[in-house]
């Protein structure tokens, strides 16, 4: 069998070339795009608040916001409902940005840490670490990422090694090929130590549920370090979308640019799936959605990403609530019901568009 | 070249293939894959063996072969009649079914990543099959439900990525897509039920030859004995497929009649094999790439596939047996543990 | 009539000339469009076009890029069903026929070849007998003997147990050939039989095709790139602008700088080639009078 033979259906560029004119010309100003896509943020949010598979119903809720309500009501909002919103916010903050930057140093659209194994490698790592007997929850955090951290240079690798540049959709194979070896080692440590099955089990499947606020503390030096390094990136990678011999030419450093790349994105990504779990699709279809609105310069993505990001996560995990209670759904299969269409989008686009 | 060529002799066969005339009938057979399934045969045979030996009781070989067929101690004749025999079995329809479907799935698409597991079609058929296991208000046996799920992933990816004919990566990643809908599916149908159905069937979405039943067996066998003659007499077609289209229709073959009916007999086959042992679609990966190197790249190796994928399905189940006792591992993680690290080996290998 | 008698491009630009021209040749087109895409982009690249393919010679056909050669091509070896019209073979619609017959008839090599991995040379060319036999007649004596002459006509007898991953681009064409030759057709389609091949290759594919045509009297018709070349070995041109015929005809008749200023745009000169006598190219540069309107 052989590699890629594109038949003359597939290429038609000219097609091409008038939706991407089309789509430039219909590009939106971030100042335009954000205040509505912090509104949407903020209404998730809300909602986040209002809706849960509980007793206490949206009118309640309101109460409670507005100071009263009776002792219950305080404790499920502000006790269980806040806390767990605030998580969200974070992890889709987290994994948006995550994806949106893992996006720009591999050059290629589907490049998704969920899809790529990195949250795989996060809960993996987690996965053999209750095995060998840790309980801290702090300890879970840097266990996350130094999976992440491998999954996301496992698969980077293969980017140089393969022809991904050239074909993004290999990167997605490999990726696929990675996260089924690790969600598949994961069940095995799941399979070998039943005691510890029932708290490896959140590790494979993803959700807000139950998640303490200790986490996200815990977490925190870690986000701190990942914003300061992001800021530090965004005008080097933004230069790196031209090509890498272009940006050393315009003095960047794109080897050392792409490494610290790849490390806040296994900070980001590591830090959340030790907070929700895997929970795949926010990577890829939060910043596809921002590039679609307002550009591929990865500096207005990732502000656009941390609203969006909010809206999806929050959303998936207001319906995951509210579909069968009192149980609750994955948070994964809500995420992958918004963001498979997403992928399939992106790769039927005539001609794969490169970052 | 110092072998004799193939032309001098007028009556002799072409190098590296078996003649067989007789009147207007003739067959010429490449010897390669005709090897390979052979040596399959006989390594499929002694891994048979091998699965009815070992368990929780260890027998001897000869113990084993004897019970199998109804002489011995009660208790040996039970555990190997009863539990390790229709088990054996079960591998060895599935793993055949898997493989063939895989080679022809490969063959259709010319790319040799484009098993049906990748491209979704096993998670389809799981999520169709789960949903008549849990009750969703739907009662058809699992199989037809497993068939109806597979088409419906099939007509999805190959629909969503411009056609059957797509060579190339773009339609394995719509597949993707597609797995991961069907997947998010399962799960949300294994979260409505009760957590003990669900617990029940965790091990049947993973894979595993513990739930099988004896109907879904039969309609597999069944799904067997008419898809592998249909196969092999799909295979000279299926050789011209390899090359471009154009060339496989100037050389006057329907192509679009063998790419359809190639296609219905793959999702068939998948379908009935999720059926008995949920989604093992690894085994589609590394059967025919087990065939292939066998027989030499020679032709499209089907029967060597079935073999091959038959062979790796026991052994993997006796892996996942016997490695962890008493407890057991799915097939489906064995597998998931073995081949995909190949898969990666293949894409990290092969140029663009 | 054959094609020594139509000298002039511009004497035959009837429809119902053409016809009568054509009537005696084994393929035709007659009155054929072809075209692709569903109705709004649909596009029609071959619009009503009749002609015929001289039997026993090869037939060159040449335009710029879009014009529609590949399409016509396609059209004629029944890969694509016409809109309207039809290609005629032996006087009989060519959809009339079943696959496996018109593929005894005429062979086809396609541009975009694709080699297999393990595949040899002789297995390739064996393929070249499949219209002949079935799944349970697959190999004879006569299947044998075709094959063995098929190699030795594209002289590749010595390279029949190589892979066709692991020879040069010429060998590997003339391999292909060879499976052509071994479906024992007397029609050979080629689409640009040398776009990836240089210049040795080249002319190494071309005088076999030359040799083919003029000395087993097969019927070629070939789509080429590359005008030099098809003034250089082909007997008869036929040369495509956006779906229309401009000119046909013998390459010493037919090609004149004005043909070469309205197909490319480009100006040029001619000189009859030395040795052989046929135009050559001389002097060329660009024009920026090109027709305007292109198919796809």
């Amino acid at each position: 069998m052989q590699a890629e033979e594109t038949s003359p259906q597939v290429r038609r560029p000219r097609a091409h070339a008038a939706r991407m004119t089309h789509k430039v010309s219909g590009r939106l100003a971030l100042r335009q795009v954000m205040p509505l896509a912090c509104l949407s943020a903020l209404l998730t949010c809300l909602a986040s608040l209002l809706w849960g598979a509980g007793d206490v119903g949206p009118w309640q809720a309101l109460q409670v916001l507005a100071g009263q309500g009776s002792d219950q009501a305080r404790f499920v909002v502000l006790e269980l409902r806040a806390p767990r919103t605030l998580i969200g916010m974070v992890v889709g903050m987290m994994l948006a940005c995550g994806g949106a930057l893992m996006q720009v140093v591999a050059r290629n659209p589907l490049a998704e840490p969920g899809l790529l194994g990195v949250s795989a490698g996060a809960s993996f790592a987690v996965a053999v670490a209750l095995l060998l007997g840790m309980e801290a929850t702090g300890m879970h955090v840097m266990v996350a990422q130094s999976g992440a951290l491998l999954g996301c240079l496992f698969v980077m690798s293969t980017v140089r090694m393969s022809g991904a540049r050239q074909d993004p959709v290999r990167l997605v194979l490999a990726g696929a090929a990675l996260s089924s070896l690790l969600v598949a080692l994961t069940s095995l440590a799941l399979l070998i130590d039943q005691r510890a099955a029932d708290e490896i089990r959140f590790w494979v499947i993803g959700s807000l549920a139950g998640r303490s606020l200790e986490a996200l503390y815990s977490s925190l030096p870690s986000i701190l370090l990942a914003v300061l390094l992001t800021l530090w990136l965004a005008r080097p990678l933004s230069a790196m979308v031209l090509g890498e011999q272009v940006a050393s030419g315009l003095g960047h450093h794109p080897k050392r640019v792409r490494k610290v790349a790849i490390l806040v994105v296994a900070l980001l990504v590591g830090a959340a799936t030790a907070l929700a779990g895997p929970v795949a699709f926010v990577g890829l279809a939060v910043p596809y959605v921002a590039r679609a609105l307002c550009g591929a310069d990865v500096r207005r993505t990732l502000w656009l990403c941390l609203p969006l990001g909010v809206t999806m996560l929050l959303s998936a995990d207001v319906v995951s609530r509210l579909v069968v209670p009192p149980s609750e759904l994955p948070l994964g299969v809500l995420t992958t019901l918004m963001g498979a269409p997403v992928l399939i989008a992106v790769v039927r686009a005539r001609r794969l568009p490169t970052l | 070249m110092s072998r004799p060529s193939p032309l001098d002799p007028l009556r002799s066969a072409p190098t590296g293939t078996l003649w067989w005339r007789h009147g207007k009938l003739s067959l010429l057979l490449l010897r390669a894959p005709l090897l390979a399934a052979g040596i399959l045969l006989l390594a499929l045979l002694m891994a048979s063996v091998a699965s009815l030996m070992l368990g929780s009781a260890g027998l001897g070989p000869w113990d084993a072969f004897k019970a199998a067929f109804g002489h011995g101690e009660f208790a040996t004749v039970f555990v190997v009649q009863e539990l390790r025999l229709p088990r054996l079995l079960a591998g060895i329809a599935t793993g055949a079914a898997f493989s063939l479907a895989g080679c022809l799935m490969q063959t259709l698409a010319g790319n040799r990543l484009a098993t049906p597991g990748i491209i979704g079609i096993d998670n389809g058929a799981t999520a169709f099959a789960v949903a008549s296991v849990v009750g969703m208000g739907i009662s058809l046996a699992p199989p037809v439900m497993a068939l109806s799920g597979a088409v419906i992933a099939t007509a999805l990816a190959f629909g969503l990525s411009g056609g059957i004919g797509t060579r190339g990566y773009r339609f394995l990643v719509a597949g993707i897509g597609v797995g991961a809908l069907f997947g998010a599916g399962t799960q949300l149908m294994l979260a409505r039920v009760s957590i003990d159905a669900a617990n029940s069937a965790y091990p049947w979405t993973v894979g595993s030859l513990n739930a099988r039943d004896a109907d879904s067996l039969t309609w597999l066998g069944l799904a067997l004995l008419i898809g592998v003659p249909i196969a092999l007499w799909l295979g000279r077609g299926l050789n011209t497929l390899r090359f471009t289209d154009r060339v496989a229709t100037g050389l006057g073959q329907p192509v679009s009649r063998v790419r359809l009916i190639t296609l219905w007999l793959s999702v068939v086959l998948t379908a009935a094999a999720v059926a008995v042992a949920g989604p093992v679609g690894m085994v589609a990966l590394v059967g025919p790439e087990i065939a292939r190197y066998l027989s030499r790249h020679k032709g499209v190796p089907l029967l060597a596939s079935a073999l091959a994928g038959a062979l790796v399905m026991v052994l993997a189940d006796l892996a996942g047996r016997t490695l962890l006792s008493p407890q057991e591992i799915p097939v489906g993680i064995v597998m998931a543990v073995v081949g995909s690290p190949y898969l990666l080996w293949i894409l990290l290998r092969s140029p663009r | 009539m054959s094609a020594e008698t139509m000298l002039d491009p511009r004497a035959m630009n009837s429809p119902a000339d053409r016809h009568a021209a054509a009537t005696t040749d084994t393929l035709r087109a007659n009155e054929l469009s072809l075209g692709y895409g569903a109705r709004q982009r649909h596009v029609t690249v071959i619009d009503s076009l009749t002609l015929g393919l001289p039997d026993g010679k090869v037939t060159a056909i040449v335009g710029p890029n879009g014009c529609g050669k590949s399409t016509l091509l396609a059209g004629l070896a029944r890969l694509q069903l016409p809109e309207s019209g039809a290609v005629l073979l032996e006087g009989k619609d060519i959809h009339a026929y079943k696959r496996r017959e018109v593929a005894q008839r005429i062979a086809l090599l396609p541009q975009e070849t694709h080699s297999p991995e393990g595949v040899t040379v002789h297995e390739l060319v064996r393929f070249g007998r499949q219209p002949y036999q079935g799944a349970l007649s697959q190999w004879s004596e006569e299947d044998q003997r075709l094959v063995a002459e098929a190699m030795a006509a594209a002289d590749i007898e010595s390279l029949a147990d190589r892979e066709l991953a692991s020879m040069s681009g010429g060998q590997r064409q003339r391999a292909w050939i060879a499976m052509a030759l071994a479906q024992q057709t007397p029609l050979l389609l080629l689409d640009e039989p040398t776009s990836a091949l240089d210049l040795g290759h080249q002319i190494e594919v071309f005088e076999l095709i030359q040799r083919l045509a003029h000395e087993e009297g097969k019927t070629i018709v070939m789509v080429v790139h590359d005008l030099a070349s098809a003034c250089r070995y082909a007997d008869h041109i036929v040369a495509m602008h956006a779906g229309h015929v401009i000119a046909e005809g013998a390459p010493a008749e037919v090609v004149t700088p004005e043909l070469v200023r309205k197909l490319y745009g480009v100006e040029c000169r001619l000189i009859p080639d030395p040795d052989t006598g046929t135009p050559l190219l001389i002097g060329v540069r660009r024009t920026s009078e090109r027709l305007s309107g292109s198919a796809t």
